[in-house]
């Protein structure tokens, strides 16, 4: 049995738990995450007939109130780096975020994920910067934890690229 | 250059006193020709001396750096070496070291053509097999009695009430009291990444995830070193949520963790210990390099299962069931004691209202318990014994019972017989006895008794005929009184006549009464009878004269009854002269008594 650990990076409120929530079963209230910081989930998925058992680590995205705990990167084999896509700064955050991570543990692999794909007309993100961030080599999914799109597939393409 | 430092250094050994020579530098073979004379005495005087040792260096090298040779001088020995290692005590380790080789050879076996490895194993799988199915059945029936005992205890009771309340199964909740402690559940995370390398579950306990326990447990090991700036190896060893405590051991690269329910002991920390750092010695390389593939640590669930350690209150429950036995057995005890003795009690009663119902007079309607005491009723003639007796003779206690006695008149003979004595009073010489309500009556007695029983008797409660012995009747009575009064008498005459002076003749005539009851009786007894007269006279006279006389004197007493009512038929009258003398003529008197009539009755058998 393979597992991996992956986070979810980004701003307060851009909908990482709605994520986690669309994608998985959970048996952990969401309390927890305002306490310790962090509340994990199990998902098992299939990438080329290989079972991967993703152990998800959500962490409490960063606001005026607590910090964000770089510890529980400690050991991820890949992250999801959600941005929202109603909000400018939590695509700037997340690029912040990014280089932060190479800090703190390497160079490890990650997928952008901008969400409420379902609001998109009242999206206020920078094209120019989209484009340069996939200039860059970034993997870029729109998801929607409302309707479910690009979820599966933001974990799916993080997982192989975590398999390499 | 590679192996020249080494070369060199070698070389400097066995010259330590040759510190001119650069110590770093090689020893080739030197070009003769280029040398100064003295540098070549040198050489040669090197190679004299080193040479040899020189030549078995080279030796040594070769074989050492021959792989070949390697193989062969390890080959020759490897047998032994494993065997020294194994006398050093060094089994573990050596286990240790040899088990992934062996495992990767038995799945290459497997691989390549299972039946060998299954043919070699059959003889020991069947064994292997019953046995874990024995000892599943066996663990099952343990916990089944544990939990069978409790259930007839109080305490049981109680706790029945409980999983009724809680909705928990009974035996979850018997199991949970009378646990000490239980390790539930055993997690190996890795302490990079916090996810499950390895995880127990002891049998019948629910379980989380392993990945998300062994996350969270990891984020909180986290939070709080993050929190609290505590270095590596110094974060929570211990988390008590509830009857649970989780105790967590900390090595370079895993973390072990035990959920526990309840208290367990100081040693199940050593025994932690040992595990995480077996765990680290067989997989340290595995440890290191661990990317979430588990599948190096499939075996490591064994190691695990050794830290999962239960321990169940087993000398309380023989405690509390030692205290229920023995107040059973006491109730019992006292029970069948009371039984017993109660048993015991109403034998004897029973004995002694048998003895008196035995006994004449007594007739008992009624024995059993009234408040508490034994109670006899019955029936009792005043002539029987007296019950106090047979009371005083048994064994009962008499203050444990009381009698009711009614009165009445018993028909048992033996009381009757008493009773018809106390009424009738007979005379000493009559012999009463009864026989099924008859009154026989034997012995003597007088005739006015003997009429006077004849009616009275049968007022007698239990006699309904009377019975008398031959001579007790009344006519032979009345016949024997007649005959003997009639014997008795005698009728004087003067000297040598027949004559019968005026007394005699009234004595006559008061006989005449005795004559006739004698007549009558031997009537009613239908026995014929004579009268004999007899007449006698004195031994004076001729015989011949003194006969004639005593007949006339005969005849004359007879014709004079005769003329008193006395019938003649029943009358003879016969003179016996001097024959039978009524005395011996010694004096006047005497011979007077001879000069007589007498009287003889003769009844013959009827």
């Amino acid at each position: 049995m393979l597992q991996k650990k992956i986070c979810m990076l980004g701003s307060f409120a851009v909908g990482k738990t709605s994520l986690v929530r669309r994608f998985v079963e959970s048996i952990y209230s969401d309390v927890y995450q305002t306490t310790v910081g962090v509340k994990i989930d199990k998902k098992n998925v299939q990438i080329n007939e290989k079972q991967v058992s993703l152990v998800l680590w959500d962490i409490y995205g960063e606001d005026d109130y607590q910090k964000m705990r770089w510890t529980y990167l400690r050991g991820a084999s890949g992250y999801l780096l959600v941005a929202d896509g109603t909000r400018k700064a939590t695509l700037e955050k997340a690029v912040s975020m990014e280089q932060r991570v190479r800090d703190e543990v390497g160079a490890i692999p990650f997928v952008l994920v901008i969400n409420k794909s379902d609001l998109i007309r009242d999206w206020e993100l920078d094209p120019a910067l989209e484009s340069h961030l996939a200039a860059q080599g970034w993997c870029i999914v729109r998801s929607s934890a409302k309707t479910g799109e690009g979820v599966e597939e933001s974990f799916s393409l993080l997982t192989r690229k975590m398999l390499g | 250059m590679g192996s020249a430092p080494r070369h060199s250094r070698d070389t400097l050994e066995f010259r330590p006193k040759m510190a001119e020579t650069p110590p770093t530098r090689p020893a080739p073979e030197p070009d003769e020709a280029s040398l100064e004379p003295d540098a070549q005495a040198y050489l040669e005087l090197r190679q004299l001396i080193l040479a040899p040792e020189q030549e078995a260096l080279e030796r040594l090298h070769q074989r050492v750096d021959d792989p070949a040779s390697r193989t062969a001088d390890v080959g020759s020995v490897v047998a032994e070496a494993i065997q020294l290692r194994r006398k050093q005590g060094g089994d573990e380790a050596l286990s240790v070291a040899l088990a992934p080789t062996i495992e990767t050879a038995l799945r290459e076996s497997v691989r390549k053509d299972p039946t060998t490895l299954a043919d070699a194993l059959f003889p020991v799988m069947g064994p292997a097999i019953r046995r874990s199915i024995l000892e599943t059945l066996r663990s099952f029936l343990e916990s089944f009695n544990q939990v069978l005992d409790q259930s007839l205890s109080a305490k049981g009771l109680k706790w029945r009430l409980e999983a009724l309340r809680t909705g928990r199964s009974f035996t979850e909740v018997a199991l949970l009291h009378s646990l000490v402690f239980r390790v539930e559940q055993v997690f190996l995370i890795h302490k990079k990444t916090g996810l499950p390398i390895g995880h127990a579950v002891a049998s019948a306990v629910a379980m989380q995830d392993p990945s998300l326990v062994s996350g969270m447990l990891s984020a909180i090991q986290d939070f709080v070193r993050d929190s609290f700036h505590t270095s590596q190896g110094q974060g929570i060893n211990r988390m008590n949520v509830g009857d649970l405590d989780v105790w967590i051991e900390e090595g370079p690269y895993a973390i072990l963790a035990c959920v526990i329910r309840g208290i367990a002991p100081r040693e199940l920390r050593d025994r932690m210990a040992e595990v995480l750092e077996n765990v680290h010695r067989e997989y340290s390389g595995q440890l290191d390099q661990f990317d979430g593939e588990t599948t190096p640590f499939t075996k490591v669930a064994e190691e695990l299962s050794r830290c999962l350690e239960h321990r169940y209150r087993q000398e309380e429950k023989t405690k509390s069931f030692g205290f229920v036995y023995a107040t059973a057995a006491i109730v019992f005890l006292l029970v069948a004691g009371w039984l017993g003795w109660r048993a015991v009690q109403y034998g004897r009663w029973d004995r002694l209202v048998n003895t008196l119902r035995e006994q004449p007079g007594f007739v008992i309607t009624s024995f059993g318990r009234e408040h508490g005491k034994f109670a006899v009723r019955g029936l009792r003639d005043p002539l029987a014994a007296d019950p106090a007796q047979t009371i005083h003779g048994s064994n009962v206690d008499p203050a444990d019972g009381e009698f009711h006695w009614g009165g009445y008149y018993s028909l048992d003979d033996g009381i009757v017989e008493q009773r018809a004595k106390s009424i009738l009073s007979p005379p000493a010489t009559a012999i009463l006895k009864l026989k099924s309500g008859v009154l026989v009556v034997t012995g003597a007695a007088s005739a006015s008794w003997v009429k006077d029983i004849q009616s009275k008797a049968l007022l007698v409660p239990g006699i309904h005929s009377v019975e008398l012995s031959p001579e007790l009747n009344p006519g032979r009575l009345a016949f024997n009184q007649a005959k003997a009064q009639i014997e008795s008498s005698v009728v004087k005459f003067p000297v040598a006549t027949a004559a019968l002076s005026p007394a005699e003749r009234l004595a006559l005539r008061n006989l005449v009464p005795s004559i006739q009851s004698l007549l009558q009786a031997a009537d009613s007894l239908h026995q014929s009878v004579t009268l004999e007269v007899l007449g006698h006279t004195d031994s004076t006279g001729a015989e011949v004269a003194n006969l004639d006389l005593s007949q006339r004197r005969a005849d004359r007493i007879a014709w004079e009854l005769g003329q008193l009512g006395v019938p003649e038929r029943a009358l003879r009258a016969r003179g016996v002269g001097t024959m039978n003398p009524l005395r011996t003529e010694e004096n006047e008197d005497n011979r007077q008594f001879n000069r007589s009539g007498t009287f003889r009755v003769s009844a013959p058998a009827p």
